[in-house]
């Protein structure tokens, strides 16, 4: 088991990808705190108890102190840190309120700020005591290219790569890694409401029928699952992933490696 | 005029993206010197000077090097494409494709560099296609990221005396354009579906690309190197998800 004797703490641990990064993590022998804003979503297995769930609005710093506080007290120490919380707006700047662009950089930039800031003590603590501590921010490949009416979460994501390039070069010399994961299109609740969105929004089209459209476009002719996702973070939260640091590690099933496909 | 009394080569100038850089130069009151494969098209400008040359060959590049003398801008524009994958290709479509696209690169710079100008300019015609793959397009994308790689090693290189950029052009309204719509089953709707693809709903023109060389070329762009530039419309600033799909 790769990550046995390591704590880890997860955001979004109850949703679509946090969630099977959870289920990985415990599969690997860690200690997983799963945090999120509702309790409901944990998984069906008696390691994932709720004993170790954190209610955490991560854009609330005092939630953030709390929950890191209760980690330094039952561990003492955090080897991995995972800021998979993140909200998707979808809409163009023009539809976006002030509001909505505030809420979208609040949860997916200043909550990966915030946990990390008040996790770093945690991390110090780990790599202190020789172990690799790792930070694993879920950037996008929307922050490479854009995807339409996604305005402020593509800016966001875009924001989150460079805040992880900058916590490498900080917090390398401590010990820390720090790198994001960017996934492409990805079967979780985010993407089915997408979908949704757009199969009512105008075309004729079903979401079944937009679901295949979009797998088509891949090159691997499908789009991903989370455990896809899980399993890279499970290597960048891993020993053996110990030189790697402040990189961007796009998982998209080949999606961004095309110009353009052709229509056939 | 922004490139006068400049002197320039631009390799594969008789049409499509070359004729336009050969054309915007002119204008901007270069001298120019231009060679292809055949022999001078019948409506290229009088004042632009022709050479009947194979970037492919070395001694070819020679010939064009002495012949235009001291020069201050060189354009590796000539280039081919095959429209296929690794397990289609042949050894003649990778001699024909490496050879003009990546030696001729290689062949035009060696030659043209020892006569060229301090304060100098090469410009490279990069793609799209050497940062992310067209489909069905193996060599052509390979040969493209190769112009890329020599782009920056001959900045760094040969930095104080000459400036060396690519310009990564996007879909242009050319013949090799066409030869990729015709590879579709029903090439017209391909070409409205890539028009979708654009923000600016329309292909690129020789002249959009000519814009760049020019600004490239000029004693603006004196801090610009080692760089490589998209002109392509916008089209990869968006996911191939967009926006066909929804």
């Amino acid at each position: 088991m790769k990550l046995e004797g390591k704590f880890a703490f997860v955001t979004g641990g109850r949703g679509g990808i946090g969630r099977a990064i959870v289920a990985r993590f415990l599969d690997e022998g860690a200690t997983v705190y799963s945090a999120d804003m509702s309790a409901g979503g944990s998984l069906d297995r008696n390691d994932d108890d709720g004993s170790r769930f954190i209610r955490l609005d991560v854009t609330a710093e005092d939630e953030c102190v709390a929950a890191m506080n209760r980690v330094r007290n039952e561990a003492g120490r955090l080897d991995i840190l995972v800021n998979a919380a993140g909200i998707e707006i979808e809409k163009t700047i023009e539809e976006t309120t002030l509001e909505e662009w505030n809420r979208s950089f609040a949860v997916n930039v200043t909550g990966t700020f915030l946990t990390s800031k008040h996790a770093l003590p945690l991390l110090r603590s780990a790599a202190e005591q020789g172990a690799s501590a790792s930070i694993v921010n879920f950037g996008s490949y929307d922050g490479f290219i854009a995807d339409p009416g996604l305005a402020a979460y593509c800016a966001t994501k875009g924001a989150v790569h460079a805040l992880t390039r900058a916590m490498a070069c900080d917090h390398g010399p401590e010990g820390i890694r720090v790198n994001a994961v960017c996934p492409g299109y990805v079967d979780t609740p985010m993407l089915q409401s997408f979908f949704e969105g757009e199969g009512s929004g105008g075309g004729g089209r079903t979401v079944r029928q937009l679901q295949k459209a979009v797998c088509d476009v891949h090159p691997m002719r499908t789009y991903g699952t989370p455990e896809d996702i899980a399993n890279l973070v499970n290597w960048l939260a891993s020993d053996e992933a110990r030189y790697a640091s402040g990189q961007l590690w796009i998982l998209d099933g080949g999606l961004s490696a095309q110009v353009q496909q052709m229509s056939p | 005029m922004r490139l006068k009394d400049k002197r320039a080569i631009v390799t594969g100038g008789g049409r499509g993206i070359g004729r336009g850089i050969v054309e915007a130069f002119l204008k901007e009151g270069a001298s120019v010197l231009t060679c292809g494969r055949s022999s001078a098209p019948a409506d290229l400008p009088l004042n632009c000077a022709w050479m009947t040359a194979d970037v492919a060959n070395a001694e070819d590049m020679d010939r064009l090097a002495a012949k235009a003398g001291v020069v201050d801008i060189l354009v590796n524009n000539a280039g081919v494409q095959v429209e296929r994958t690794v397990l289609d290709s042949t050894d003649a479509d990778w001699d024909l494709v490496i050879g003009v696209n990546c030696r001729g690169v290689f062949n035009a710079c060696r030659a043209v560099l020892p006569g060229m100008r301090s304060g100098g300019s090469i410009i490279n015609i990069g793609s799209v296609s050497g940062r992310t793959a067209d489909p069905g397009m193996a060599l052509y994308n390979a040969s493209k990221a190769f112009v890329h790689g020599l782009t920056r090693s001959i900045a760094v290189d040969h930095g104080p005396k000459v400036r060396c950029n690519a310009i990564c052009p996007g879909w242009i309204e050319t013949g090799m354009l066409d030869a990729g719509f015709e590879l579709a089953s029903v090439p017209e709707a391909a070409r409205q579906d890539a028009l979708l693809r654009h923000a600016t709903r329309r292909f690129g023109r020789p002249e959009d690309v000519a814009a760049i060389a020019v600004w490239l070329a000029s004693d603006e762009a004196g801090f610009a190197t080692g760089q490589l530039f998209t002109v392509d419309g916008g089209m990869t600033a968006a996911s191939p998800i967009n926006p066909g799909i929804f």
